[in-house]
């Protein structure tokens, strides 16, 4: 099956995008460089096409119990305007289906930004979950209507006071809807990201995204970045991908315990959603694995532990490696792993198997460069 | 020396005429009695952002097809083959460093290693740069 193509390639392919295929789709991989893409979002801002995510809008009366059997995080403390924080969606093993946020348009009226390859999956998800329960609600896939940019960096503020003064008032996690961006008419702007950075992100109709993304890279220099740097950020920033971190598959993957995501993704007092008999049981167990971060020794400083790379200590394998890439800020190869918690003792050496010799990398705490605080 | 612009499936590569070149994207530059051996302007544009190298030890003993280094990219990790049987003479410690010369120049200060040829013979196998062109062309 040929991978679909997002509706600006062409003006992608015009600014110099190499592209590649992630999750089915056809996406701009980088434009120049990701090292320089990585370091514009960390020091000055870039923006990234990320149509390829889904977009879906979930409607009607028994919307918020829909979402509170789904998702982990109490649902309803998100105040309308504001996006949830990041939650996760778990099957009855509790294993990861998706990390998604939330949008609260309203009490009856949601928005969700599903991960491209779970987005099929959620659809279904929902719509049958919402059957089963007899739940008065719509699960519309708006994924081909909008397009999605996010603007990332420390100086995407200052952009974004260019183009208004609205939305760069926005606190974070907070939304407006029909907003004007410079002359771009857009549907919906937010304070948010997936780069541990400030920034914004953005859904517009294909015509005025087109426009937003041109205004955005022709007048305020700001540096497209393709999806390459976009998973070098998100593995720096500690942030969690499905293939990677988490799975559906409880053979393959740990419970979602073991992801130690934070953020209050998971909230311990909630009660009844789907998943959560399991969770607890695997809180009772005590974790088995705990995701950690790995950074390289100097001496080893580029040598890349990828995923799937076995961790050491002692001549033991004690944990694999579920990303990993060379973090352009700190000149090191880094990772996250999953490491067996009788030796994901944070600060301690550990080795990693790589091409059949050892190196020593050093078990860190996420996230593995500094970020500004939210 | 001369410089060609080829058009590849995803980007304009550029070849250098003088050289030799591998089916493996490899490039060599006969230098009386020793080959100097990098990798293509078509291959460092694969790869990308290249951040490691790992490189063979001075006096080793390579045999052709052997691979004797290991280039790190942000993307991926890619082995480098020698293309002639002989003895490392010289290896560019300076890409332990600064990889990036080998996206920033392939064919110059990005060259990785050399080698003192035992048959000179194994240069008739290697690829003109038109031959070249014709196999990276789209």
């Amino acid at each position: 099956m040929a991978a679909r193509s997002i509706p600006l390639e062409d003006l992608h392919r015009s600014i110099g995008a190499s592209f590649g295929e992630f999750a089915g789709w056809k996406v701009p991989m980088s434009y120049t460089s990701t090292l320089e893409e990585h370091m514009a979002v960390r020091k000055d801002v870039g923006v990234f096409d990320i149509s390829h995510m889904g977009r879906v809008a979930v409607k009607g009366p028994d919307a918020l119990d829909l979402l509170e059997k789904i998702y982990t995080k109490k649902i309803s403390k998100t105040k309308t305007g504001f996006l949830s924080g990041p939650t996760l969606a778990l099957n009855t093993h509790a294993r990861v289906k998706d990390d998604e946020m939330l949008y609260r348009i309203s009490d009856d009226e949601w928005l969700l930004v599903p991960n491209a390859a779970a987005r099929e999956a959620m659809i279904r998800h929902l719509k049958s979950v919402a059957l089963q329960e007899s739940y008065s609600v719509e699960v519309i896939d708006h994924t081909s209507d909008y397009s999605m940019l996010a603007i990332q960096g420390p100086r995407a503020i200052h952009v974004m006071e260019k183009l208004s003064k609205d939305a760069a008032s926005l606190k974070p996690l907070e939304f407006q809807v029909n907003v004007t961006l410079g002359t771009a008419r857009v549907f919906l702007v937010s304070r948010s990201g997936w780069t541990g950075e400030d920034g914004f992100e953005v859904w517009a109709r294909h015509g005025d995204a087109r426009k937003l993304l041109e205004e955005l890279v022709s007048r305020y220099g700001v540096k497209p970045a393709g999806i390459a740097a976009r998973d070098t950020l998100r593995i720096e920033a500690g942030f969690v991908l499905g293939g990677h971190e988490y799975g559906e598959d409880p053979t393959v993957f740990p419970c979602a315990v073991s992801l130690r995501y934070g953020l209050g993704a998971i909230d311990w007092s909630k009660k009844g959603y789907i998943g959560e008999p399991a969770l607890r049981a695997c809180r009772r167990e005590g974790a088995r694995w705990v995701r950690v971060g790995i950074v390289m020794k100097k001496k080893h400083a580029r040598v890349i532990p990828r995923q799937g790379t076995k961790v050491v200590v002692e001549g033991i394998d004690v944990g694999w490696v579920t990303s990993g890439t060379f973090s352009p800020v700190i000149g090191r190869g880094v990772a996250q792993a999953y490491v067996d918690s009788r030796y994901a003792l944070i600060g301690e050496t550990i080795e990693v198997h790589v091409r059949g010799r050892l190196y020593e990398a050093k078990i860190s705490e996420f996230p593995l460069v500094p970020l500004p605080s939210k | 020396m001369r410089r060609y612009e080829v058009e590849t499936r995803d980007f304009v590569a550029v070849i250098v005429d003088e050289l030799l070149y591998t089916e493996t994207d490899e490039w060599v530059r006969v230098e009386n009695g020793k080959a100097r051996i990098g990798i293509t302007d078509y291959a460092q544009k694969m790869l990308k952002d290249i951040v490691g190298v790992e490189l063979p030890e001075k006096g080793s003993r390579v045999k052709r097809g052997d691979s004797v280094a290991i280039l790190e990219s942000v993307k991926t990790v890619a082995e480098v083959y020698s293309p002639v049987t002989g003895t490392i003479v010289e290896v560019n410690e300076r890409l332990l460093e600064e990889p990036e010369l080998l996206n920033k120049d392939p064919y110059g200060d990005g060259w990785i290693f050399a080698v003192e040829l035992s048959d000179p013979g194994e240069l008739e196998d290697l690829m003109s740069h038109e031959r070249y062109a014709e196999k990276i062309r789209k």
